[in-house]
């Protein structure tokens, strides 16, 4: 690999003749060994490249090569090499075009729109931009060119159609548009893949990120549901061996379940280093307000961060029927005194609890099926049914 | 245009308007002598639309900065006062003439600041206008448009404040800004956009007494915990109360609704005493109207409310917004032009 120019150029085209697309991706990778070759930092590279390679793939080499450059001048500059990787992708999409009913070149473009990602993340945290997500939201536009090329090659079959290459673009998009918080541009990228005819046929390891984002996408709609239902699927088939991606995935699904009514395994959580959500669900069983507003409060950075605040704030009314629920085992009756009621929230910490607010509390909990069973204002009863009158929550729709 | 364009005119309307809109006579009842219908008194340059084939305007069109702080006083000032006529006549030719100002910020590409200077005076002014003719006929007030230039407005002031660096605020500016941002917030109730915006802030912000207390009535919101929204709106200074306000008629028609399933029975009955005070009802005759409206059967004697699960309207549009005693009896106590403004919060 570390060679002449000459050598690493003569490299490319056999493996452009030979149409061999992982090669050729690992030649133009940022990841790849090559780019510690210093022989191939060069400035202005479109004459040589030109000689020894065709069209189109010379335009990608040469911006390939300027990237190469300006990552190692004495002083890297990033926003230079951010730049020449966006001209890169312009001669993918170019040549994306070109290959017609082939879909060999895939590799090329998820290896370069991969590094455009990331060079885009590092101008941002240098600060390179005016204005923050600026870059990114850039760099979302050039994937998108990419993205539509291949959402609209439907002519080709399906085992040489370009568009098997949509979920993995898609994947870098979600990753962008969550970087930069801009939600509702997901949207109609998760249409584009749901209503695709390979939905299924997707490399795993995709549809698992993708699931996984889609998962977190659901969370913040409020569609607990879904959310459960993808991010238990990325979860699931994440290998053993990614157990920083499994941590990912367990930040959002965990409350995801508390709130459909499951409580985490602590030594489950102890083992991705996740004990905030125990201590969390202790208070929670507990029904102990005071205690569940301190954990939050204790991790309130980090759970702003993760974007989960919002989540475990929405708990409150399950701290609240569990402290009920232990109400009505002690006090083993089927009319239960809403004073009594009043008296226990006072006593965990809701210090200037009302008799309306309790009453409105725990309408609410009936309203939502959590309880079962009436109010009686003038007896300023709650009257619950004889069975199963706090029924288990993952029954509660 | 790549220089900015500076405006020199240091009148409300430039000239050249003038003597168009006299000589044409296009004035607005607001611009003319009182009580004449011919002699012109003050001209504001009205909204044009920018638009294709019409001429780049030139210096002496466009009004200095200091003159359209002068025009936005005078428009919050001496006409908001201006009795004469409803308010939504007021509220027509305001909104207008402030909208020409809105244009002029961009025209000259005013940095942060300045539009902030001219920007926030208008959001109170439409978030006060929101309110203030929420009753009103469609003909004469389209809440819809009030709604999405409000919202314009305070996302352009947003955007604005997330470019200046926080510490640089005085004592003052970092008040307008939590007021903004608690308006931002109240006017979004329930938006995981608004909340989520809510907790990205910066402490200064979110750490004032206005804010916190928003951010509070938008959490227990989000939590469903309507006892402490209802208890929290009323609190609130007036027009962040009036903004709120304007999401009661929601509320309501929800506690009724939580209320029919937890109260559900033939004989049971609820005391409207307790409704109308949880529900911020200043006449029982106001409580019952609505309750008839949703179709909850309401006692012979008018004190107590019969719930039943079955008997709920749940098809029911709900109702329109309506101006409400305790907000009401907040603006009678504040000298308008003061709060809209932005001298007193």
């Amino acid at each position: 690999m570390f060679g002449t120019l000459q050598n690493y150029l003569s490299g490319i085209q056999r493996s452009w003749s030979a149409a061999d697309g992982d090669s050729l991706a690992s030649f133009i990778s940022l990841k790849d060994k090559h780019i510690m070759n210093r022989n191939l930092y060069v400035e202005s590279p479109e004459n040589i490249v030109e000689r020894i390679l065709d069209p189109p793939i010379d335009e990608i080499v040469s911006a390939h090569l300027k990237v190469l450059y300006y990552l190692g001048m004495e002083k890297r500059d990033f926003m230079q090499a951010y730049r020449q990787q966006s001209q890169c992708i312009q001669s993918v999409v170019k040549m994306l075009q070109q290959l017609k009913d082939e879909n060999w070149c895939l590799p090329i473009m998820y290896t370069t729109c991969l590094d455009l990602r990331i060079l885009a993340q590092k101008c941002e945290e240098l600060g390179s931009s005016s204005k923050p997500g600026e870059i990114l939201e850039k760099a979302a536009d050039c994937l998108m060119s990419c993205f539509r090329v291949c959402a609209a090659d439907n002519r080709s079959s399906d085992d040489d159609t370009k568009r098997l290459g949509m979920l993995n673009l898609v994947n870098q998009l979600f990753k962008v548009y969550f970087r930069i918080n801009k939600l509702h541009l997901c949207k109609p990228l998760i249409r584009a893949i749901d209503s695709s005819t390979f939905k299924d046929s997707f490399p795993l390891p995709e549809q698992i990120t993708y699931k996984y984002f889609v998962g977190r996408k659901a969370m913040f709609d409020s569609d607990y549901k879904s959310a459960d239902e993808f991010l238990s699927f990325a979860l699931r088939n994440c290998p053993r061996n990614f157990p920083r991606n499994k941590r990912l995935i367990l930040i959002y699904l965990v409350p995801v379940k508390m709130l459909l009514g499951y409580l985490p395994k602590k030594q489950n959580l102890e083992r991705f280093d996740l004990l905030q959500f125990h201590e969390l669900a202790v208070a929670l069983k507990e029904g102990n307000v005071r205690k569940f507003d301190e954990v939050i409060q204790r991790h309130e950075i980090f759970f702003i961060k993760c974007g989960i605040y919002l989540l475990v704030e929405k708990l409150k009314f399950i701290v609240y029927r569990n402290l009920f629920k232990r109400v009505y085992n002690i006090k083993q009756t089927h009319q239960l005194d809403l004073s009594a009621f009043q008296a226990a929230l006072q006593f965990v910490g809701e210090t200037d609890m009302s008799i309306d607010e309790t009453h409105c509390i725990v309408a609410n909990l009936i309203f939502e099926g959590k309880i079962k069973g009436y109010i009686s204002y003038s007896h300023n009863k709650l009257v619950v049914s004889k069975q199963n009158p706090f029924p288990p929550l993952n029954t509660v729709s | 245009m790549s220089n900015n364009i500076k405006g020199t005119c240091e009148q409300f309307c430039p000239e050249a308007e003038s003597k168009l809109r006299i000589k044409e006579k296009l004035l607005h009842y607001y611009e003319l002598k009182n009580g004449e219908r011919t002699v012109p008194g003050l001209l504001v340059k009205a909204f044009a639309r920018s638009a294709a084939g019409v001429k780049a305007p030139r210096t002496k069109d466009l009004r200095t900065e200091r003159c359209l702080q002068k025009t936005v006083e005078y428009l919050l000032k001496d006409i908001v006062l201006d009795k004469r006529r409803p308010y939504n006549f007021v509220y027509d030719f305001v909104f207008d003439r402030l909208r020409a100002v809105r244009q002029e910020i961009v025209m000259q590409r005013y940095d942060e600041k300045q539009t902030l200077k001219l920007l926030e005076p208008m959001v109170m002014f439409l978030a006060y206008s929101r309110y203030r003719l929420c009753e009103e006929q469609i003909d004469n007030f389209d809440p819809k448009i009030c709604n999405q230039h409000l919202q314009e407005c305070l996302k352009r002031a947003l955007c604005c404040y997330d470019e200046i660096d926080v510490q640089s605020l005085n004592l003052n500016e970092l008040n307008r800004r939590s007021f903004l941002e608690a308006i931002y917030l109240l006017f979004n109730l329930g938006t995981s956009e608004a909340l989520n915006r809510a907790l990205g802030l910066p402490s200064e912000v979110s750490k004032s007494e206005v804010f916190a207390s928003a951010f509070q009535i938008a959490i227990h919101y989000h939590q469903g915990n309507f006892y402490r929204v209802l208890v929290g709106i009323q609190k609130l200074p007036h027009i962040l109360s009036a903004i709120a306000s304007l999401n009661l008629q929601k509320l309501r028609s929800k506690v009724y609704l939580v209320f029919a399933h937890a109260y559900n029975s033939k004989q049971l009955m609820v005391p409207t005493s307790f409704l109308s005070r949880l529900l911020l009802y200043e006449e029982v005759a106001d409580l019952l109207a609505d309750c008839k409206y949703y179709n909850i059967k309401i006692c012979d004697d008018n004190k107590n409310i019969q719930f039943m699960k079955s008997d709920f309207n749940t098809n029911i549009a709900v109702m329109k917004e309506k101006h409400e005693c305790f907000v009401d009896k907040k603006f009678e106590k504040v000298y308008l032009p003061e709060i809209l403004l932005l001298k007193r919060l």
